[in-house]
């Protein structure tokens, strides 16, 4: 299902891919997605940081995957058949991000989206790229080098 | 030229680069070959060959407009042509020109690979044309030195080629091969026969008539020559025992075209991995085979696990071959060395000489080219922390010249490289003081050599404050250890005040499969090599005793230390009346690892863990054991170490 | 079939040729990475016209363009020689050892295909005039 945006001043847009975490919903590029699945089991990684759910083995490689719950600070939950673990692509790094769901494939013009204020819902002004508003309702546009950065490390 | 096409270049930028990289080390290895001549002859053959490198070089990099690479080739062509008439010398001054140039033309054409705004290489241009345009009238060099071969003779070899002779593989540039094998070709000329065909006709010497008249069947026909036979001339390089300096090798460097074809690596990627999944297919297979065992017949059973046994060992045969092909020798990483050295150590007025062993040592691809920058930096090192200055070494009564020993070797699954020097050693009372301010705790007066590499590769940590041109010490060392582990390797450093360092660097020599055992702890699966694993063995966690902080098990009539993964990986697992215990290391230094229960062992495909989020201490990879269930691998050698520390801290702590 | 021999030490220069002719139909192409293998190949094939690089590892592209002047077999044989662009062998010396057409690296694809084009057009065992 697609949805436009209200045509704005600029003609740009661009594809996204929404998902949900505890009841909000983000976006992020499509082009930095490489692909999503179904979560079945994630092995845990002893002593990694609290976000850190573990890894996983897709398409050959290891990934690991970051609690976006915990993440953002909500309580985990356990993996059901609606979660979906996004593989995204950033630098050369593959990481993947574990959301409750994620269906949406949306176009967003670039006109649409504003600057993130502060404190919205849980979030602190950096993890987001910008707040969309498409008619109803509100995407916030997640910025991934900050997620995936500024996670932290495991103690080598 | 009007009417260039950008879009038709950039395509063909892939065979540039390969094509480039063959150049680039085929004018390296020359430039060494002179460097190591300096004083004797110029050896024509490698200027010959340089000088067609260059030219090759400059060709291409004209046809996908890399200008600034273009330049640079064409100016060392010029100075080259300069020393091959004999109006320039070639000095020691005129060799770091060329040097420059071949530095300058590398920096080019990297920064062209990675996308960042390509360096003007101004001063390296100038000095090539200084270079070229001086004249000082040198004794034209001899135009090929007559080298005999004991009872040597010449020959007119002539060669015939026809369409049968080509679809058997025989050719003039095979014929011209194997006649270098046992001769010395003068020259190649080209016949018109009288029937109107061609023929190739060789000036040959030699003195091994049988392999002439062995060519008898693939076209070739000969007949003797009264060719006048100089004495052997000595040659300085060869009196000195270093074949790489022969005039044999010189003309077989620019000669006979290999059997080689050249391969992506992304294709061998992809086999691997194939390999890979078709290890993990079999190891279901034969899961599923144990499943089934009861309901087959017995023979017919027979029969399916010798099958099952037989593909074990021809996949195992499959993967051994492809990781061959994925291998090159060390020394394509040591070729660079000695000019590294070389300049180094004139800059800063010490004297080294460079020691290299093993260049034959073969190590996977990838491995190489990531290595590429820590043994560089640790050879910087050396010369720039390491070795004294002349004085400084007279006054210690030692020799003038410092020593660095560059080595590698295989030992079992790995591969060692070893970087020593016989400098004045770390000075490790500096460091340590250097290393609260890095907020690294050390103890009172104990600093064994892994804490000092904790403290040397400290990110920041330099025992200078500027930045160092010679080194850039501190700046580097945690890369090293860092690139070195990412490749599932380790770095250990040994030395000696007075003496010398030694810095270790071990690498695994096959990635991809290996043999483990499976152990559970709690609801979790963990694999450990098998190759680290001593023994495994049961125990009653009742006959564990408590010391401080540590377990010990009698084992063998003395106490081994024991540690719990299920604590140290914060597993919460039900007691059990029994246990396993890896046991790993031998002697003073074996340890138990308590799990759960053991599960039987398995080859495994080990993937590497590369991302931050998860490297941890006690992990070295991962695995998938043919259900989809990713299983972590555990570094045996890690986790042992942080068992005797721990006991050693707890060993102190009771004194 | 219209076979083209091109000659030339480096793999991608080898490789841009090729498809720069690629437009031309009815065409085959032979490489040779050398001088000799260049003489060898057009022992053996039957060759319709060659692209040839001067400076080669065993024999120069004149050398080798002059040996085939001398043997009546290629006399008229079209040869399009690609010289490097601040090389020292001048236009006349390559004109003289019988190039048919010249054209200096870097070249444009579309000039080399009209070039190709123009030797290939008339059939090389007429009669000279």
């Amino acid at each position: 299902m697609t949805e436009k945006a209200l045509p704005a001043e600029s003609a740009k847009t661009q594809t996204y891919i929404v998902f949900v975490v505890a009841g909000t919903s983000y976006a992020v590029p499509s082009h930095q997605v490489q692909h999503m699945e179904m979560v079945e089991r994630v092995t845990p990684v002893p002593n990694a940081p609290r976000s850190v759910e573990g890894v996983v083995f897709s398409r050959g490689q290891v990934v690991p995957v970051i609690n976006l719950r915990a993440r953002f600070g909500f309580e985990r939950t356990t993996i059901n058949q609606r979660a979906r673990l996004l593989v995204i692509q950033h630098g050369n790094r593959t990481v993947g991000l574990l959301t409750d769901e994620a269906r949406e494939f949306i176009t967003i013009a670039d006109g649409s989206i504003q600057p993130p204020g502060d404190a919205i819902g849980n979030l602190s002004g950096g993890y987001l790229d910008g707040v969309a508003t498409l008619g109803q309702r509100i995407v916030l546009i997640l910025n991934i080098r900050e997620v995936v950065e500024s996670t932290p490390v495991a103690a080598a | 030229m009007s009417d260039r096409d950008p879009q038709f270049e950039s395509s063909f930028m892939d065979d540039y680069f390969a094509e480039a990289d063959e150049h680039l080390l085929a004018i390296r290895r020359c430039l060494l070959m002179l460097d190591a001549a300096q004083g004797a002859d110029v050896p024509p053959a490698v200027l010959e060959e340089l000088f067609r490198s260059c030219h090759s070089l400059k060709g291409i990099s004209a046809m996908v407009e890399l200008r600034e690479a273009e330049l640079l080739a064409h100016h060392m062509e010029s100075g080259l042509r300069a020393i091959r008439q004999g109006d320039v010398a070639l000095d020691g001054g005129n060799l770091d020109t060329l040097l420059a140039g071949a530095n300058a033309l590398e920096a080019v054409i990297v920064a062209k690979r990675q996308g960042v705004p390509v360096p003007s290489e101004e001063l390296a241009i100038a000095a090539l044309g200084a270079l070229a345009s001086s004249q000082v009238a040198v004794r034209r060099p001899p135009a090929d030195a007559p080298d005999s071969i004991g009872n040597a003779r010449g020959w007119t070899v002539t060669f015939v080629p026809s369409p049968e002779l080509v679809a058997r593989g025989v050719k003039v540039d095979t014929i011209r091969a194997r006649l270098l094998e046992f001769g010395k070709i003068r020259s190649v000329t080209p016949r018109v026969q009288a029937g109107g065909g061609i023929s190739f006709e060789f000036d040959v010497e030699s003195g091994d008539e049988a392999s002439l008249s062995a060519l008898r069947t693939d076209g070739v026909s000969y007949e003797s020559l009264p060719l006048p036979v100089s004495p052997a001339q000595a040659d300085a390089a060869a009196a000195g025992g270093d074949p790489s300096t022969s005039p044999r090798a010189w003309e077989v460097a620019s000669g006979a075209p290999g059997n080689f074809v050249r391969v992506d690596l992304t294709r061998l990627d992809d086999l691997m991995r194939v390999a890979g999944d078709l290890v993990v297919t079999r190891s279901r297979l034969e899961d599923t085979l144990r499943r089934v065992e009861r309901h087959v017949p017995a023979r017919e059973f027979r029969s399916l696990q010798e099958h099952d046994s037989l593909m074990e060992r021809q996949l195992r045969d499959l993967r051994e071959g492809i990781m061959r092909v994925r291998l090159v020798p060390v020394g394509e990483v040591f070729r660079r060395m000695p000019f590294v050295v070389r300049d180094l150590a004139r800059d800063s007025g010490k004297r080294v000489q460079l020691e290299i062993t093993g260049q034959g040592t073969e190590i996977d691809k990838f491995l190489i080219e990531r290595m590429m920058d820590p043994i560089l930096h640790l050879v910087r090192n050396a010369v720039g922390h390491g070795i004294e200055t002349v004085e400084r070494r007279v006054a210690a009564g030692k020799p003038p010249d410092g020593t660095i020993r560059l080595s590698a070797s295989t030992v079992g699954e790995s591969v060692i490289i070893e970087i020593a020097d016989d400098g004045a050693g770390i000075d490790i009372a500096a460091i340590a003081q250097r290393a609260p301010a890095k907020g690294i705790r050390t103890e009172e007066g104990v600093l064994d050599s892994r804490v000092l590499l904790d403290i040397i590769c400290a990110s920041g940590f330099s025992t200078r404050d500027e930045a160092d041109r010679i080194s850039g010490r501190g700046v580097g060392m945690d890369v090293v250890r860092g690139t070195v582990q990412e490749l599932g390797g380790t770095l250990e450093v040994a030395t000696e005040p007075g003496r010398g360092t030694t810095f270790t660097i071990t690498l695994p020599l096959t990635l991809a499969v290996i043999d483990a055992i499976i152990a559970h702890i709690g609801d979790q699966i963990f694999a450990v090599p098998q190759s680290a694993i001593q023994e495994i063995i049961e125990v009653d966690p009742g006959s564990l005793r408590s010391l401080e902080q540590n377990e010990l098990l009698t084992y063998r009539g003395r106490a081994l230390p024991i540690v719990r993964l299920g604590r140290l990986f914060h597993i919460s697992a039900a007691a059990r009346p029994r246990l396993h215990a890896i046991v790993v290391g031998t002697g003073l230094s074996a340890v138990g690892l308590l799990v759960d229960r053991v599960a039987g062992h398995r080859e495994i495909v080990v993937k590497t863990i590369a991302d931050p989020l998860i490297r941890v201490d006690g992990v070295s990879g991962a695995t998938e054991l043919g259900d989809g269930k990713l299983v972590l691998i555990l570094d045996v050698a890690a986790l042992s170490r942080s068992v005797r520390e721990r006991r050693r801290a707890g060993e102190r702590a009771l004194v | 079939m219209r076979t083209i021999l091109v000659v030339d030490d480096s793999p991608t220069i080898r490789k841009m040729v090729r498809a720069a002719l690629g437009s031309l139909t009815d065409v085959a192409f032979i490489e040779a990475s050398s001088g000799l293998q260049a003489i060898e190949t057009l022992a053996i094939h039957p060759v319709r016209m060659v692209v040839l690089d001067l400076n080669m590892p065993d024999m120069h592209g004149l050398d080798v363009l002059r040996f085939l002047r001398s043997h009546s077999r290629y006399r008229n044989l079209p040869v399009m020689v690609l010289t490097t662009r601040g090389d020292d062998t001048s236009r006349q010396a390559v004109l003289e050892a019988g190039a048919s057409s010249y054209l200096t690296k870097p070249f444009s694809p579309s000039f080399l295909v009209s070039s190709v084009r123009q030797l290939l057009e008339p059939e090389p065992n007429q009669p000279a005039p």
